[in-house]
Formats: structure tokens, sequence, C-alpha cells
């Protein structure tokens, strides 16, 4: 068969979002006077789209099984309280192993309640969302942790987001690697075969053989551990977290992976979408402080642009599907 | 075709049934069934709508476990029912509503759940190629028109084509058992011919070979024997030559009430 329009529309879902992505940057650049595309500015951008753009990771592997993580927020939020609550008195080492052994823990409970008990996702993460912001407002209680001078200095911390790499965070990089590894996971593995084949169709994956369960509470678990250390990077960066950290970042990372051409139904992933997804999603944010507008409206028009992305999603699928 | 009368075979049944009731909370899907299946036979499993074919078939291929009695695979007791166990002991079932993923390419639909790898670096990722140049010559050799790209989607076949697809992919790999739910479900005239003929070889090729379908008359012309069911439960288990096609069919419209030479278990 040739590759038609349409071919390359089903193949290549997050073709759209990136081309849209390069339009909006040049508009941006141009309305903001070059401040948009500034080095400064995109030295913050990049490592903000960093931080989203791994908690969307995780976010699309559950959307490729055809589940969802609303959790996301809250992990990112536990697993920054608890590098900064442990690692100026016991060093980052040992709060980032903490921070991830929280993020799996927390995987494992939603992947528990979801792929062995078959509960709905949507309430299971809906419930721990809540849960674990509960704990993290407790456990601060107003209070807030912050990075001291000497952990700054410490190589691990300077390792997880709280430096710089030839002037790029080392989230950036991060990042970066967790794409590579994701997209090989995905694309070229058995178990990445087996999370898109349970997307698209449960019943005949499992008829073959797949072990539907272990499939989606192993994406919970990589979910969790994606959006702890998510939380660790923008922690080291930020040097400070108190109860709200990460609030609403589920919303901004569904919205990423939602632009990126990931599918809610399952079984479709671009996880470089996801990636320009989320750069999108910032860069807009970025533009409206620049702007100078009131921050409160980046949630409206993340909202009016999931709302979009979704009738254009289905109207592209149907377009790419039909026979 | 030989007439083979499994009633008196002294060889073991590579599939045993005993006793297999099936409940999906107040719903009895399977009452009481015990049926035996040999090697290298071809069994028609007939029955109306509702009847329990599918039920038991998916407990033969493990998608279901029965709520008791027991299955017993070429002598031994299978007590864990999951689709990779009955793959794994050589069971492919064809199911009429299942076992394709749309999304997946059709090369990828083909090895699901037993993807080859090649070892980089110790680290397992599919062998792209093998899946490519393995599905291509089985799905072309059973007929599938030759503009079908195997890295295409699955969902790009016709309804004909899909079917094709699942009875090249049961019948390549090696196996023992091949069971066939209504298979001939979307498919020409032509196909349906080639389709009957290949169940047939595959018995010949000394498989078991268990054909479910709604049409007596077809399948009376192929099969060694006819087990009926009817609410959930066997009613009849002949030889094919000890009953006409139209006597069967009788049994099926009455809905099982018909004396049946088979044991009617109450």
């Amino acid at each position: 068969m040739r590759p038609s329009i349409r071919d390359i529309v089903r193949r290549h879902p997050e073709g759209i979002t990136i081309s849209l992505v390069i339009l909006i940057s040049l508009a941006f650049a141009v309305i903001t006077q070059g401040n948009w595309i500034s080095i400064g500015n995109l030295q913050s951008l990049s490592q903000f789209t960093a931080v989203l753009a791994i908690i969307a990771f995780g976010e699309a592997l559950v959307i490729a099984t055809g589940e969802i993580d609303i959790s996301v927020g809250s992990v990112c939020g536990i697993g920054a309280l608890t590098f900064l609550g442990i690692a100026p008195t016991m060093g980052s080492g040992l709060a980032l192993v903490a921070s991830i052994t929280c993020g799996i823990l927390i995987g494992c409970l939603n992947g528990f309640f979801v792929a062995f008990l078959g509960l709905p996702s949507l309430l299971v993460t809906l419930g721990t969302l809540f849960l674990f912001q509960g704990i993290g407002y407790a456990v601060t209680s107003g209070f807030s942790f912050a990075a001291t001078d000497s952990l700054r200095k410490e190589f691990i911390y300077n390792v997880v987001g709280g430096g710089n790499l030839a002037g790029i965070n080392t989230a950036v990089i991060w990042t970066l690697i967790i794409l590579v590894v994701l997209q090989l996971i995905v694309f070229e593995t058995p178990i990445g075969n087996r999370i898109l084949a349970v997307g698209g169709d449960a019943a005949s994956s499992f008829a073959r053989g797949v072990s539907v369960t272990r499939i989606k509470f192993g994406v919970y678990v990589v979910s969790g551990v994606l959006a702890a250390f998510a939380g660790v990077l923008d922690a080291a960066f930020i040097g400070y977290a108190d109860g709200s950290f990460g609030v609403t970042m589920e919303l901004s990372a569904i919205a990423a992976a939602v632009l990126g051409g990931c599918h809610l139904t399952g079984g479709r992933i671009s996880l470089l979408g996801t990636l320009f997804g989320a750069f999108m999603l910032r860069g807009i944010q970025s533009f409206l402080i620049l702007l100078a507008v009131q921050p409160q409206w980046y949630i409206l028009v993340a909202g009016l642009i999931v709302v979009l992305a979704s009738v254009a999603d289905r109207t592209l699928t149907r377009f790419a599907t039909k026979q | 075709m030989a007439k083979t009368d499994r009633a008196g075979d002294p060889r073991k049944p590579l599939i045993s049934i005993r006793n297999v009731s099936l409940s999906y909370g107040n719903f009895q899907a399977l009452t009481d069934v015990s049926v035996d299946f040999y090697q290298g036979e071809l069994v028609g499993l007939v029955g109306d709508n509702g009847a329990g074919k599918t039920t038991l078939i998916r407990i033969i291929s493990g998608i279901n476990p029965p709520t008791s009695g027991e299955v017993h695979f070429d002598g031994e007791r299978i007590t864990k029912f999951h689709p990779k166990k009955a793959i794994d002991l050589g069971l492919e079932c064809i199911q009429q509503t299942i076992g394709i993923c749309d999304n997946l390419s059709v090369g990828r639909n083909y090895f699901l759940g037993r993807e080859p790898v090649k070892r980089v670096l110790g680290l397992p990722f599919l062998d792209k190629k093998k899946i490519r140049e393995t599905s291509a010559k089985v799905v072309h050799d059973f007929g599938l028109r030759d503009t079908v790209d195997v890295d295409d989607e699955i969902a790009l076949l016709s309804g004909g084509e899909k079917q094709t697809f699942k009875i090249a992919r049961a019948v390549t790999f090696r196996n023992r058992v091949i069971i066939m739910d209504e298979p001939t479900n979307h498919l020409s005239v032509r196909e349906r011919a080639h389709v009957n003929e290949l169940a047939v070889q595959l018995k010949q090729q000394g498989l078991l070979v268990i054909y479910i379908t709604h049409d007596i008359f077809q399948i009376h012309r192929i099969a060694d024997r006819i087990v009926i069911m009817e609410n959930g439960r066997k009613v009849t288990d002949v030889p094919r030559d000890a009953m006409s096609a139209e006597a069967l069919e009788g049994i099926i419209r009455d809905g099982g009430r018909a004396p049946a030479k088979g044991p009617k278990v109450a």
C-alpha cells in the first residue's frame, strides 16, 4: 500500500502537535519580540517542560493500556516532600531512594486496585490523588521544606535537578534519557507490544496469553516512579517544597499526553508527541507570564486546548482509520 | 472419511472434561458437562445460540476457570486456567469475536504473546525482521491479497481477511489442538470450503480439531463425531455415521428434548 495522508496521520498522530508547536513557538517569539526565545527563558522553559514531560510519560504509559492515573500530581508532591524532607539531614542519595520508593508504593497501590481488583482507574486514582495530597498537607501542616546550602553542593543533588550541565538543567537530560528508554521499551520490546495490545483490546490480548493484570500493574508502578522522580527533580531545582507541591500537575500531564497524540481509549500513544505536548503547555504558560497576564489564565487556556485537542483527536482518528 | 467411533477407544483422551459446570453469578452457563476429545479427530460442537458451546471452549482455552468439575489435558489435571497455559500446551483457539488487537500491525498481532526477540546487550528486543518475514509468508500463503502489508494495522483488513488471518495464525504454530469457533462467519462460499478442507487436513495430520458451528449440515459432512449442546448441557454425543444430519437437526430444533443416543445428564 502506498502511504497516503491517512496512513501518515494514523502512524504519526504526534505530527500535528509537533507542527503546531513549531508554529506557536514562532508566533510567541515574534509577539514577545524575541523574549520568549531568549536564553534565560528557554532555560527555565526547558526545566519546566522536563518535569511535566516525565510525569506525562508515565501518564502516557497508563493511557496506553486504556486506563488513567489521576494521582500523579500528588505522587509528584509526595516525591518532592520526601526528598526535601530527608535530604538536608540524611543526604540526597538516601532521600532520592526514599522518594522513588514512595512512588513505587503508590504505584503498587493504584495497580493493585485497578489491575487485580478490576476497579475503575478514574475512581481509584482520584481517591489516591486526594489521599496523598491530604497526606502532603498533613505532613507539612503549614511548614515547608527547603534545601540547605550544604545540600545544594552535594553531587547527587545537582544530578537530580539541582544543577546544570553545560547550561542545561539536569532534569532536561533526564527527560531525554527517559524518553529514549521508554520509546525503546514501548515500540521495540515484547513488553511494549503487550502494553499496546492490552490498550487496544484487553480481552483479545488475554486470549493470546498476555497477562493483562501484570501489564496494568506494571504501568502504574512506572507511572508512580516517574511522578515521584519528577517531584525530586523539581524540588531540587526550586529548593523548596510545601503541601501544595504538584497540585494540578495531573491535569497538565493528561493534557500533555492527549495533545501529544495519546488516545484516551488506549492502544495508541506517542512519547515524542507527549514531550511536545508538555512543551506546548509550558510554552503557553511562559508566554502568558512574559505578557504579564495573570497566571490563573493559564488554567483556562490549558482547559480550552485540551477540549479542542480531544475534538481534533476524534476527528483525526475517524479520518485516519476510515477504510 | 473413516468412521471413528471413540466410545470404545482404548486410547486416553487428549482433553477430558469431567462434570464441568460454570456459572456467572446467578446465570448457569454450563451444567455438569462431561466430554472427551481424542487426538486426530474432528469433532463438531453444535447447538443453538446460548447453548454453551463458546463457554465450554473458553474453559478449554483457559479464559475462564470452571466453577466445578475437572479438565484433564493429556492425562494431566489442569489446575491453573490461563490462556498462556493453554497456548503453551499446544492449544490454539480461533475465537469468534476476540483474538485480534485492531491497533496493532498484522505482524505484531501474529506474534502477540510469543514475540520473537533478539538480544542486544542482553536485553530482549523485538526481532522485527522475523516478525515481518514470517507473518508475511504465512498470511500470503493463506491467500491474503498481495497488497496487504504486515506492517499495516490489522484494522485495515476486511472481516473475512481477519478471519483468514486468525486461522492462519492458529494453524502455523506447532499445535496439538485447534478449536474453531464459527470459523466460517464473514467468509465467502469459496473461503468456507477452504476452511472446511483445512479442518480435515489438520485432523489428518493428527491434530484434534474442535469445530463449533450452528450449521449441522455443513459439519455433518466433515466431522467424525457430533456433540450437541443445549442450555448449557451436553445432550448428544454420537459418531457422525450413527445419525443423519436431519435427525441431529431435529434434536437441535426441539431444544435437545428428542431422545438422544448420547448420555443425557439431568
